[in-house]
């Protein structure tokens, strides 16, 4: 049951970060509320007070910027799975959209909840590392760029501050040959295990000049695997694919995974290394 | 959930066994535990262990028990505790020996863990990980803490 909170509605990112800023831990930032509703109604967190930021103006919009695109972080998966610019621009992003949970999630759930709430088993936050994105955060006295790398920091932990306020995530548009992929498992609700590619080859396509590895789900937080990356990037497309047996090995430990009832550990490094091969040809196809 | 953890400590185990049993400055060496007290000395201790993983906070009114003691050389105990605010039980029996290496003392202790109820919906893997991270700290701080005073 849903115990009695104090629901507070401001206008402004700067007087969302003043109440956070005034309760503390009190406090919790209420989008979409599909996490934090149900967490609350299980009784595992209580919260005086919940700060609906959906009056907030202005952060629900997906504009192409210079190269980026700028997604508020009040765009519900909805929006994304069916906005013409994420859909051209950021085709992967589109398609790992339509697949998060459920038609009702989808419908109220928002990307910068997914990303704050930082819930292991969640898609977004593996893609977005794979394609750079930064997340910007504001709070009364400043506003910073965040890389994605840099913003989760455990399960449900973020690097955000108590009274920063996630307002954009801006997603760079892949150029060139790209190629982006993204792609999970699992048997139950949530994805077992979710692995990203992002690769960029030459003109002729026979080299990988540039690749961003991400991996997720299996473990407490997404992370972005650089030295599997080393193994695939500036080399011939041939030797690539030689190298994705160990790149795979490589992000499968990286994945940190952990045995629970979505699988073993073990299970779970098996199959990073299966997506991750998997991930690179479909990318490399596009 | 089953642990197994070792520690190396540059004291005699006559100073890592009389440690242990002080209380105050033991308990200080478990992250989030706090006000214990000595209900009967060497048999029956009570504090409270507080835990956060992401938003999720549970305190947990712990009770001790001593079961077993063979003087320097091993301990037998169980704790368990229950937070009503989140419906959650936790459950944890724990087996310290010690051992001389030398001039050194290994501290070993193997522990299991149980958390029962709404707090299980975190999943297995996250609470597993988060005790593990408590039993690292616990044995490293122990260490710092011994080595510190020699």
């Amino acid at each position: 049951m849903l115990r009695r909170f104090r629901l507070e509605e401001p206008e402004s990112v700067m007087e969302v970060s003043e109440l956070l800023g005034r309760f503390g831990e009190s406090a919790k930032v209420y989008a979409g509320g599909t996490e934090l509703l149900l967490a609350m109604k299980e009784g595992l967190v209580q919260y005086e007070r919940l700060i609906n930021v959906k009056n907030v103006k202005g952060l629900n919009e997906v504009a192409p910027d210079n190269g980026t695109i700028r997604i508020g972080a009040l765009c519900t998966h909805h929006q994304l799975e069916t906005s013409p610019v994420v859909k051209q621009k950021l085709a992967a992003l589109a398609r790992l959209e339509q697949n998060v949970a459920n038609v009702r999630v989808r419908q109220v759930g928002t990307l910068g909840g997914n990303l704050c709430f930082a819930e292991p088993h969640a898609d977004p936050g593996i893609l977005l590392l794979a394609l750079g994105a930064n997340l910007v955060a504001e709070r009364t006295s400043s506003k910073r760029e965040i890389s994605a790398e840099a913003f989760f920091v455990d399960a449900y932990e973020t690097c955000l501050e108590a009274d920063e306020v996630l307002t954009e995530i801006r997603v760079p548009v892949p150029e060139g040959k790209s190629g982006v992929a993204y792609l999970k498992f699992g048997y139950l609700e949530r994805p077992s295990v979710g692995v990203a590619v992002a690769l960029r080859a030459d003109g002729g396509g026979k080299s990988i000049q540039d690749v961003k590895i991400a991996v997720g789900c299996a473990g407490p937080a997404p992370k972005r695997v650089l030295e599997a990356e080393e193994l695939i990037k500036n080399r011939g497309v041939d030797e690539a694919k030689a190298n994705l047996l160990k790149a795979g090995e490589v992000a499968a430990h990286a994945a940190q995974a952990i045995s629970d009832l979505h699988g073993s550990q073990e299970y779970k490094e098996h199959i990073v290394g299966v997506l991750l091969k998997r991930a690179f040809q479909n990318a490399l196809s596009q | 959930m089953q642990f197994e953890k070792q520690v190396e400590i540059s004291a005699s185990k006559e100073k890592v066994w009389n440690f242990i049993w002080d209380v105050d400055r033991f308990i200080a060496c478990v992250p989030g535990c706090k006000e214990a007290k000595t209900i009967e000395a060497g048999k029956l201790y009570s504090a409270i262990m507080i835990e956060k993983v992401g938003p999720f906070r549970v305190e947990f009114p712990t009770t001790i028990e001593v079961l077993e003691r063979d003087e320097l050389t091993r301990i037998k105990a169980r704790a368990s505790g229950a937070d009503n605010k989140i419906g959650s039980r936790m459950k944890l029996s724990l087996d310290v020996n010690l051992r001389e290496q030398g001039e050194k003392t290994v501290l070993g202790f193997v522990a299991g863990v149980d958390i029962l109820g709404k707090l299980a919906a975190l999943g297995h893997g996250i609470i597993k990980r988060k005790a593990d991270q408590v039993l690292d700290e616990f044995a490293e701080a122990v260490k710092k803490r011994l080595e510190g005073d020699s």
